[in-house]
């Protein structure tokens, strides 16, 4: 509907139109800004708190009488610099960028293929095997990282970054194809029907046409992944054992909870730490969504 | 599902060579497409599949393969008298089918608020705005977190003598003892299921977002120039367009919430007197913990209709929605 | 901070290990020397040690743990590369390396890990009876944690005290002057302290550590068990409903919430001085002593009081090591073992953990550590006094089942929060208990 506003030309002195126009300013801060405001305060609220307890000193911590407790009397970078110099903050860092990196980009090439051949190649059986993909998650990690440990030995991958590289993508894959196919089928099939009258091969209709119009689902379909790389943690502690080859999650824990005593405040130094530049990065492809919808399927 | 595919041959092409066969053939050109993918998946989870189902019917504990006991771990009886009979295996088990109905419940709220409020949220975004661009980075930093120690965070938040909750309702006069928020069965249900739908609305919220896009700006115009409202729009362009990514999305929210561990196990571990306690967690507790695999495996085999339920009816939807494109002629 | 950069090397490889050991001092390289020069136990040629040890509670124990570590590779070329786990993360890494048969060669957990899985661990009778020998014997709990039948399977390396904590000015004020060691006067204690603003606190959630400490002594102290000697469910008797009643009327006196409590909980509430009495190891004192904390001047520790049961029925945590069966160097590994329990490491080590450990052999009752502070003296009688888990029964996979599954502190939950009534929380576990000890 937005499409509508954004789009003056579609010129029409419809109701539609007319609501929109009336809409601006009062009406719109009301139905946009207002909802908008409490959810996003809401959804934010307990990152704000994470941000206050990487600042606040540890004197600060738990005093909630003197001080506002929502407020920083005496903000200290010491927390943040802690976990960036004095522990292997940086290597876990880098650990979890390449596992994530690498099983994501893993997970959304076998996702593509998989996606694209069960929706347009539509062999014999496609339907089923698109539901049988599904089938991985029928047992959950919980307690399917104990089989899951034999084949990883087996394997030769144990404590190695590979077991998590290889392993994630089976949670991964499954997801990204079904969400990717949903995607592909919105795409008009005419425009794959002419290439191939073109004499386009498969890989290169793929390459040109569906993908270029498949971004916001290729988007979509990243960012799960690789979110979910980043976060996973009985893989990557029971997988992974010697501490330079931890990922953050894991090793946070295991670095920042002395038995009954939480390091508060380098714990969540080192959420934010981890977590801001994967959102500044977010940012540049969910603002993709809207430049990338060429003209072709719009007009 | 590789044999599938290797039944290749329809008589589409007539009698090409091999190699353009290879590459032409529909069903040859599926399995290529199809290997990564498949050999991911087979080489990876046949075997633990497979093992864990097998597990279930067997008295395996840590590094003791056991035997087979048939479905002793659901269902067995066991008569101290005559009268006095009592069940066990899971069947007879209060614990277990406590975190049934907790696992259901769960499930279904915190799918049906993150759905709501995740298309509510996408459908907001969507508007133009200033800061549009770093606003939808911000609604996602809940799901990038590690859930480890957004669960910490959570748990603080949620404490009996330092939640920022209560210090705040307070301060404001609405209460005057603090809230127990983790103690109380309820309470701490709830909470658990706020945490939640926070960590899973934003991804819903971005999903949808990025569907909205793929609706055809034709589409609008059209609806417009018939003169319809903005609950029609939504009703008949938006919504049949989004089905397929809803029902991908929802479906994937239900399979992750019905299995969730870390922020159950983070924050209450099941307490308080298991009143939290989901089947992925109880089995976790039971077969690693407890060290009775074959028990724990059976409550995750317990699991599997309800996610198959989940999946089928997504599978089918989607399906359905196909035929109503008539794209199956082909 | 020199320190932690050490100790942290360490943990990456040789050439640091190098600068770990030069931190030792060279009379101690001397007797480590000589040590491994007529070493009971023959390391193989070439052996490496990989040991997985719980993430330490205090940190001048894991410094000590880690000089150690770097001495015994001095003397026998042994390298030995330390994986640390946060305690409750060591149980799934374990079963994982015991199921596929590969990982590291020593494991540390808690109470009767060993027990999950008898016949994965290496038998170390030999280095039982050799450290025992020496060493003024084993403390009895140690023995029930560390033998399976009559093999030993784990060497119960140390215990974790888990003793009442309370702030001198509060009990005072409730009009005592040290803790009472009957139930009745400890309830009056409890109760006095909520009238004086500052009521006690102890975890009655899914806390490993501090939940089942003081549970099981209230169960314990009744007179109650869930099994008897031949592991048969007894856990429904009057005691059982005496002991519910009497947990209750505690925790109405204690602050709100702690059916929520973890084993942090009740550090941050006591360090913050919301919470007056509560019980724990020693992390708190000494975060206290760290931090130069104000409170570590304002209070002390006290035995959990006796019961009608008439003797202390404290469960305090044992932390046994293990050598799983794959190891290709069970010899280093006992070796290891030793090196650590001789009375030249062991000692400094007891002192390093600053009575948050305590020892498991009969010898060591005079290490320094438990006079250099009468509030940590104490600690030192904790792997004495400690009951095991399963108490009369056995010490086997059942009984860890029964404490993973929190049956007992369920039970006085469900009570204490007013779920269920005394008689039906007892009936409720007795059934969940029968369901493991069938």
């Amino acid at each position: 509907m937005t499409d509508v506003a954004k789009n003056p030309t579609v010129a029409g002195n419809d109701d539609s139109e007319g609501m929109d126009y009336l809409m601006t300013r009062r009406t719109r801060w009301v139905t946009v800004y207002l909802p908008l405001s409490v959810i996003v305060f809401i959804l934010l609220f307990p990152f704000y708190w994470m941000t206050l307890t990487a600042l606040k000193p540890n004197a600060e911590l738990l005093d909630m009488n003197t001080t506002s407790p929502l407020w920083v009397a005496d903000p200290t970078l010491s927390h943040i610099l802690h976990v960036i110099l004095e522990t292997d903050y940086p290597i876990w860092m880098w650990n979890t960028m390449l596992v994530s990196v690498v099983a994501t980009f893993i997970s959304l090439v076998a996702s593509v293929l998989a996606a694209y051949a069960i929706v347009r190649i539509r062999y014999k059986g496609a339907q089923w095997v698109g539901g049988l993909i599904f089938l991985a998650y029928l047992v959950p990690p919980s307690i399917l990282f104990i089989p899951l440990s034999v084949i990883v030995h087996a394997y030769g991958l144990f404590d190695t970054p590979m077991a998590l590289i290889l392993t994630y993508p089976t949670i991964l894959i499954p997801f990204s194809t079904w969400l990717l196919m949903g995607y592909f089928k919105t795409i008009p099939y005419e425009l794959e029907e002419c290439a191939l009258m073109d004499g386009a091969s498969r890989t290169q209709i793929l390459m040109k046409i569906v993908l270029p119009l498949a971004v916001p689902g290729l988007i979509s379909a990243g960012i799960f992944s690789f979110t979910l790389c980043w976060n996973e943690f009985i893989y990557a502690l029971t997988f992974i054992s010697t501490t330079s080859n931890k990922t953050v999650p894991v090793a946070m824990l295991s670095e920042f909870v002395d038995g009954d005593i939480y390091r508060w405040g380098s714990l969540m130094a080192g959420a934010l730490l981890g977590s801001l530049p994967v959102a500044i990065l977010y940012s540049f492809f969910v603002e993709h969504y809207v430049s990338s919808m060429t003209g072709a399927v719009k007009e | 599902m590789a044999e599938s595919t290797l039944r290749s041959g329809t008589a589409e092409i007539p009698t090409p060579g091999l190699w353009s066969r290879l590459v032409h053939d529909r069903n040859w050109l599926g399995f290529w497409f199809m290997m990564p993918a498949a050999a991911i998946l087979i080489l990876f989870l046949t075997y633990p599949l497979g093992l864990g189902i097998w597990l279930s019917m067997t008295d395996a504990s840590i590094g003791n393969p056991g035997k087979f006991i048939g479905l002793l771990n659901f269902y067995d009886k066991e008569c101290y008298g005559p009268g006095d009979c009592e069940l066990y295996g899971l069947f007879g088990d209060t614990v277990f089918w406590q975190s049934v109905w907790q696992t259901i419940f769960y499930t279904t709220f915190a799918s049906v608020v993150k759905f709501a409020v995740g298309l509510y949220l996408a459908l907001l975004l969507n508007n133009h705005m200033p800061f549009k661009a770093i606003l939808r980075a911000l609604i996602l930093l809940p799901f990038i977190v590690p859930t480890v120690l957004s669960a910490i965070a959570f748990w603080w938040i949620y404490d009996a003598q330092f939640s920022i909750i209560s210090w705040g309702l307070t301060k404001l006069g609405l209460i005057d003892v603090y809230i127990d928020f983790l103690g109380d069965p309820w309470n701490a249900r709830w909470s658990l299921i706020f945490a939640n739908i926070w960590r899973g609305v934003p991804f819903v919220a971005i999903t949808l977002l990025a569907g909205l896009q793929t609706v055809p700006a034709s589409l609008y115009e059209a609806a417009t120039l018939d003169g319809a409202n903005r609950w029609q729009m939504f009703r008949h362009v938006t919504f049949p367009v989004l089905t397929p990514i809803i029902a991908v999305v929802m479906t994937f929210s239900v399979l992750f919430t019905f299995t969730d561990f870390q922020l159950i196990w983070a924050i209450t571990r099941g307490g308080p007197a298991n009143a939290t306690h989901l089947m992925a967690t109880l089995s976790y507790q039971r077969a690693i913990l407890g060290g009775n695999m074959g028990e724990g495996a059976a409550i995750s085999t317990a699991m599997i209709p309800f996610l198959l339920a989940a999946i089928m009816v997504s599978w089918f939807g989607l399906q359905r929605r196909k035929w109503q494109q008539g794209e199956t002629d082909d | 901070m020199d320190k932690k950069f050490t100790r942290r090397s360490v943990l990456k490889g040789t050439a640091a290990t190098v600068a770990g050991a030069a931190l030792v001092s060279s009379d101690f390289m001397d007797w480590s020397s000589a040590w491994a020069a007529d070493a009971p136990f023959k390391p193989e040629a070439g052996a490496k040690l990989q040991v997985l040890r719980w993430k330490r509670f205090i940190q001048s124990e894991e410094d000590a743990f880690m000089e150690q570590v770097a001495a015994f590779t001095k003397a026998t070329g042994i390298e030995v590369e330390v994986l640390n786990e946060s305690l409750d993360d060591v149980q799934p890494k374990a079963s994982v390396a015991v199921n596929v048969g590969s990982g590291p060669d020593l494991i540390w957990g808690y109470y009767s890990l060993p027990h999950l899985f008898p016949n994965k661990c290496t038998d170390l009778t030999d280095l039982a009876d050799y450290l025992g020998g020496k060493y003024g014997g084993w403390v009895p709990a140690a023995e029930t944690y560390g033998k399976s039948d009559d093999k030993w399977i784990g060497i119960p390396v140390c215990f974790g005290g888990n003793y009442i904590n309370y702030r001198n000015s509060a009990i005072e004020k409730a009009g005592f002057k040290e803790v009472p060691q009957d139930l009745d006067g400890f309830l009056a204690l409890c109760q006095g302290l909520k009238a004086g603003g500052m009521p006690a606190g102890m975890a009655l959630g899914h806390a490993t550590g501090d939940a089942n400490a003081w549970v099981h002594w209230a169960l314990w102290a009744h007179d109650a068990a869930m099994v008897d000697e031949n592991d048969k469910v007894i856990l429904n008797t009057p005691e059982a409903v005496a002991a519910c009643e009497y947990v209750k009327k505690l925790y109405d006196a204690y602050i709100p919430g702690t059916a929520s409590w973890n084993d942090g909980s009740n550090n941050k509430a006591f360090l913050a001085g919301e919470v007056g009495l509560t019980n724990n190891g020693i992390s708190i004192y000494q975060k206290a002593l760290v931090d130069g904390l104000d409170i570590k001047d304002d209070m002390d520790h006290a035995y959990y009081p006796v019961g009608p049961v008439g003797v202390p029925t404290e469960f305090h945590i044992a932390y046994p090591m293990l050598v799983p069966t794959y190891t290709k160097f069970p010899n280093a590994a006992k070796a290891f073992m030793a090196f650590l329990m001789e009375a030249e490491q062991y000692n400094r080590w007891l002192e390093g953990s600053v009575a948050y450990l305590t020892h498991s052999l009969n010898a060591f009752n005079d290490n320094p550590i438990w006079t250099s502070d009468p509030k940590r003296k104490i600690f030192a009688e904790a792997a004495n006094r400690t009951l095991v888990a399963g108490y009369k029964g056995s010490v086997g996979q059942k009984s860890a089942s029964a404490i993973s599954e929190f049956i007992v502190v369920d039970m006085f939950a469900n009570v204490a929060t007013g779920q269920m009534s005394a008689k039906e929380a007892v009936a409720d576990a007795t059934k969940k208990a029968r369901r493991i000890y069938r």
